[in-house]
């Protein structure tokens, strides 16, 4: 359906995509995911044919879109950032307008616009100016303009920004139905976007592909060692007699542990040293002393931490700390941040983590550069 | 060809929608109307002639047509719907013609607003109907070339004003093309250029003549800008 075949795209000197090479299969739902910046609004340009790639050829259905081809343009939809409506027309003088730029027969062209109308909900606004509708609105206007022509493929770029969260959950209902039939490619930088709507997820970073693969094989591929998050009532120096030195698992408070005697709740994650699983020796180890749990969880790693480690360059293990506390486009979670916090109190507690808070602080110039990179 | 007639009815819609060609038109018909009062009602010219009035007038198309001019592709660069057209099965070509035969609808709607004083003439007695009906048409041929100047001024920013200032400043450059060099020495040079001055082909225009290479003169000034704009248009892709 889709072969993009090292592609590039300079801006005076600047380089914005990087030698990208990927494929997409009819009926693929491809999420498309990177920072700010890293290509993907370029990439997707060059897909529909508004941009030229500077080198390297994007064949559509076996079309070539890196030279001026009309055939190709008829094949996709294409939904940009903010969506191309002309504020002065009525919605449906508008949907006129694009159903006969994209060369929808005359004598269906009614059918169609009716169609779209239903489909997106926007009865009852037919005869509404543009510029009066709401921005939920606009926005399915925008993917109305995109498969009035019932393109083979569709490029959505980040459909769901700026809308509230039900208008996000209709249009990405509306993206699942579409996939039945369109093969859709998609940018975002909502994470759980991808999850739930795609059957494959490319990342991209600094104008390079980092990752392609299934959402689901994704944190299976980089999650190697085992972890668990507990949570235990007791004394810090009797969970540290029971835990040190306990069948290759290293330990990592995450709560203070500074009045050793005094029975207190401790949070810490585990870490084995590779993917077995060593929670029910954990628990009996735990109720043979009579430490009571008050929470045993394995940690997965989700796909936000996943994209953190793609798209920085440190080194994967290092990564999550000194990123997650960034202003990140990422939502993450309470949890992260509460980890951060704990782990700069624990510092001065524990010799052997010291090395690694050090680099890990030491690391966070690196990535906020980085990410003013990004913002570029 | 269906592609191209949906944006020339586009743009016409818009042009009878949007403020900015009303005022436009209006300032003009104003302004020439104030001109036909002084030549006509105050100084009682002794002959019926329309081509006395007119030549006032041309001059005010200066302005007024970057005016009308600056949106068409100005407009579509700021609001990111050019992602819309140039992602459509839509040639560059079949965009400029499309808008550019918009344009030329409007400068219809003006010179029909212009035969309002013929028609008063026409009152107090006979006139040369030939001959206006042939000033008409050299306005019309005059106003879209220059029309076509205009939409290639918009191609050049998405900013409206800016579009039509530089719309504005290469008409005057054509306009006043000979006068540029009257007082230099070189007057091979002047002479050289007077061919290519909008303001010299009026004065044919004025005379009632419509000389053939006036016509050529004004076809083929609209065809190099309207290929110029395809090649703007075109060269979006490239950036």
């Amino acid at each position: 359906m889709l072969q993009v075949q090292q592609v590039s795209k300079y801006f005076d000197q600047r380089r914005s995509v990087d030698g990208i090479d990927f494929e997409m299969q009819r009926g693929e739902i491809v999420g498309f995911l990177g920072p700010n910046g890293a290509g993907k609004t370029t990439t997707m340009r060059m897909i529909t044919g508004y941009l030229k790639p500077t080198s390297g050829q994007i064949w559509i259905d076996g079309l070539p879109m890196h030279e001026p081809s009309r055939k190709a343009r008829t094949k996709i939809g294409y939904l940009p950032e903010t969506p191309p409506l002309y504020p002065d027309m009525t919605v449906n003088s508008y949907l006129r307008f694009v159903a006969d730029l994209r060369d929808v027969p005359a004598r269906q062209q009614k059918l169609r616009i009716s169609e779209m109308i239903d489909r997106l909900g926007l009865q009852g606004r037919e005869r509404q100016i543009i510029r009066s509708l709401s921005k939920g609105y606009k926005q399915r206007l925008g993917l109305a303009q995109a498969i009035i022509h019932q393109p083979d493929l569709l490029i959505l770029d980040e459909p769901t920004s700026g809308l509230d969260p039900n208008q996000i959950l209709e249009i990405r209902q509306l993206i699942r139905e579409l996939g039945e039939q369109h093969t859709v490619l998609l940018s975002t930088h909502i994470l759980p976007e991808v999850s739930t709507l795609c059957n494959r997820v490319l990342i991209i970073n600094d104008g390079r592909i980092v990752m392609d693969g299934n959402a689901n094989q994704l944190d299976q591929s980089l999650n190697e060692k085992f972890q668990v998050l507990l949570e235990v009532k007791t004394r810090p120096d009797k969970l540290r007699r029971l835990l040190d030195n306990w069948q290759n698992v290293s330990t990592e408070y995450l709560s203070s542990t500074e009045e050793e005697q005094q029975v207190q709740s401790i949070q810490l994650r585990l870490q084995g040293a590779d993917d077995t699983d060593f929670r029910e020796r954990l628990s009996l180890l735990l109720a043979d002393a009579r430490v009571p749990i008050l929470e045993l969880r394995k940690e997965r790693l989700s796909l936000e931490d996943v994209f953190v480690k793609l798209t920085t360059d440190n080194d994967p293990s290092e990564s999550i700390n000194s990123t997650d506390a960034g202003p990140t486009v990422i939502s993450s979670g309470a949890e992260s941040v509460k980890e951060d916090q704990a782990d700069v109190e624990t510092v001065p507690l524990e010799p052997a983590k010291t090395d690694r808070s050090k680099t890990t602080d030491g690391e966070i110039p690196a990535t906020t550069h980085n990410k003013e990179d990004d913002a570029k | 060809m269906r592609r191209m007639w949906a944006i020339c009815s586009k743009e016409l819609q818009s042009y009878f929608l949007s403020p900015t060609s009303y005022f436009a038109i209006a300032v003009y018909v104003l302004l020439s109307s104030i001109m036909f009062y002084v030549s006509f009602v105050v100084y009682q010219p002794s002959i019926l002639d329309y081509r006395l009035i007119l030549g006032d007038t041309l001059f005010m198309l200066l302005v007024v047509i970057p005016l009308l001019t600056m949106r068409l592709m100005s407009e579509e660069l700021r609001q990111g719907t050019d992602e819309l057209l140039l992602t459509s099965p839509v040639t560059a070509t079949e965009i400029v013609i499309g808008k550019y035969l918009a344009s030329l609808g409007l400068l219809v709607v003006l010179v029909l607003c212009n035969l309002i004083y013929p028609l008063v003439m026409s009152f107090f007695g006979p006139m040369n109907l030939p001959l206006l009906w042939l000033s008409v048409l050299g306005v019309f041929l005059m106003g879209a070339a220059m029309m076509a100047v205009g939409l290639f001024a918009s191609s050049l920013s998405q900013h409206q004003m800016v579009s039509a200032v530089i719309g504005f400043v290469l008409l005057l450059v054509l306009w006043l093309m000979d006068s540029f060099l009257a007082n230099s020495p070189s007057s091979s040079l002047q002479q050289w250029l007077t061919p290519f001055s909008l303001s010299g082909r009026i004065t044919n225009l004025i005379k009632g003549v419509l000389h053939g290479p006036d016509i050529l003169y004004y076809i083929t000034l609209a065809a190099l800008f309207l290929i110029l704009s395809i090649q703007v248009v075109e060269r979006k892709r490239w950036r």
